[in-house]
């Protein structure tokens, strides 16, 4: 059968059934706005300080949010052998294992969307009034705004590539919840740290070539982590 | 763990594979839908090796898993439309409503599957069974969870792949249906298997011990 068309079903599923279930919906949202909140907090009233901390806020809510997603993604698989039938159908792992990526990759950029202006509000980082000195002033910041955009899209396509990799691979597992961000933090780090890096960079000084930098860098570790673990991923379902 | 075991089942055959809890009728049927692996031995569905050419043993086996298999959140009919979907098969809504039909849940076909008994998840599966039209069925415990109307559909389903030339492998407890529906009935004990009944139609199957393996068959 045509691979990208099993991807496209197998994303419509996830994505069906978290429209149904709202599970990862409501848990990830509740927890991010709770995780900046609490940061805000402790940042106390600094204006300086919450305004440099807001992408790093950002992007810790971000992480432990996909967590959440990436755990629950292939819960609902568990249930009642569900994985075990589709596994036994001729699909190619590849194509399971995009499907899963695509689903949670679309609700965590939407989640990254939504918590940006929540962000910015909240720490008082004017998202897109941090352009260079000298810009144009009416063009700068909606490029500032796009660049950050794909920054969140580009980290989170490297996180969830990792999130859901390691998810699969934790999922029979009993003691699968401890042991996912465990295994799969350190191996992220390096997408964190380009996608708070880059993200800074925009808001804090509009300063778009080191953002492109940290761009580049962030979509060279998507590329690496995307090979990775699509050869990798036939050993993490197949018996 | 399954051992000794050299099992050939001929082409168009239904084989009722019978045992206590534990003998490995689960263990042979996973290892013939390349969902386990071989520690030692060999098996080949139609020829092809259930390990160094498992997508091609995938497209020949359609399974009917002990658990339904089904995806809670999805309706009957999502879940088979992309049973349907993924196996290959293009678009075909009549299809899979006559599945529904034959099965007796097309009353049920836009209910979520979270909702069903499980003689209804049972039913699912059966109907996404039907519309795999692979060649060599994988059936585990098909009789469990059904009522009496419900174990009927399955002796007619398993009659009617015998007339479609399918190969069946039935694991089943249902000692007087398997003896009813299949041609030969295996007893697998402690991972070895025995010949039990009606040997008159088995003559395409062999079972015999050897040294042991952890799995060998022919299906």
């Amino acid at each position: 059968m045509n691979d990208l068309h099993a991807v496209l079903w197998i994303a419509r599923k996830d994505l069906l059934q978290e429209s149904r279930s709202k599970a990862v919906t409501v848990a990830t949202v509740f927890f991010s706005a709770v995780t900046l909140g609490v940061l805000a907090f402790a940042f106390g009233e600094n204006p300086l300080l919450m305004r440099e901390g807001a992408m790093g806020a950002l992007w810790v809510a971000l992480a432990f949010a996909g967590v959440i997603s990436a755990a629950q993604s292939w819960q609902a698989d568990l249930e009642d052998g569900a994985l075990e039938a589709l596994l036994a159908w001729p699909v190619p792992r590849a194509a399971v294992y995009l499907g899963k990526l695509l689903a949670n990759w679309g609700l965590m950029t939407a989640l990254g969307f939504v918590l940006l202006p929540l962000a910015g509000g909240l720490y008082g980082a004017d998202i897109g009034g941090g352009a260079a000195p000298g810009g144009d002033g009416e063009t700068a910041p909606a490029l500032v705004v796009t660049v950050l955009l794909g920054v969140i899209a580009a980290g989170t396509l490297g996180f969830a590539l990792i999130a859901v990799f390691y998810a699969g691979l934790t999922a029979n597992l009993r003691a699968r919840e401890s042991l996912l961000p465990v295994l799969m933090f350190p191996v992220v780090v390096p997408i964190l740290l380009a996608a708070v890096r880059a993200s800074n960079a925009l808001v804090g000084s509009g300063d778009l070539d080191l953002a492109w930098a940290w761009l580049r860098l962030l979509v060279g570790f998507d590329l690496v982590y995307a090979v990775v673990c699509l050869v990798l991923f036939r050993f993490v379902v197949e018996a | 763990m399954l051992a000794g075991i050299d099992l050939d089942v001929a082409v168009g055959r239904v084989v009722a594979l019978h045992g206590p809890n534990g003998a490995g009728k689960t263990t042979l049927l996973r290892l013939l839908a390349t969902r386990l692996r071989p520690v030692r031995g060999h098996a080949r569905v139609l020829g092809h090796d259930v390990v160094r050419q498992a997508h091609d043993v995938r497209t020949h086996v359609a399974t009917l898993p002990v658990y339904g298999g089904a995806y809670g959140a999805l309706s009957g009919r999502e879940n088979l439309r992309l049973g349907v979907a993924l196996r290959g098969g293009g678009e075909d809504p009549e299809a899979v409503d006559r599945a529904l039909e034959r099965v007796g849940l097309i009353a049920a076909a836009d209910h979520l599957v979270r909702a069903y008994s499980s003689g209804m998840r049972k039913r699912l599966a059966l109907a996404r069974l039907t519309l795999a039209d692979a060649p060599v069925w994988l059936l585990d415990e098909p009789y469990a969870a059904l009522d009496e109307q419900g174990q009927e559909l399955v002796d007619a389903l398993i009659a009617a792949a015998r007339d479609d030339g399918r190969t069946v492998l039935v694991a089943s407890h249902d000692l007087p249906r398997s003896l009813a529906t299949a041609d030969a009935v295996i007893e697998i004990a402690g991972g070895h298997l025995r010949v039990m009944a009606r040997p008159t139609r088995a003559t395409a199957v062999t079972a015999t011990t050897s040294a042991p393996v952890d799995g060998e068959g022919d299906a």
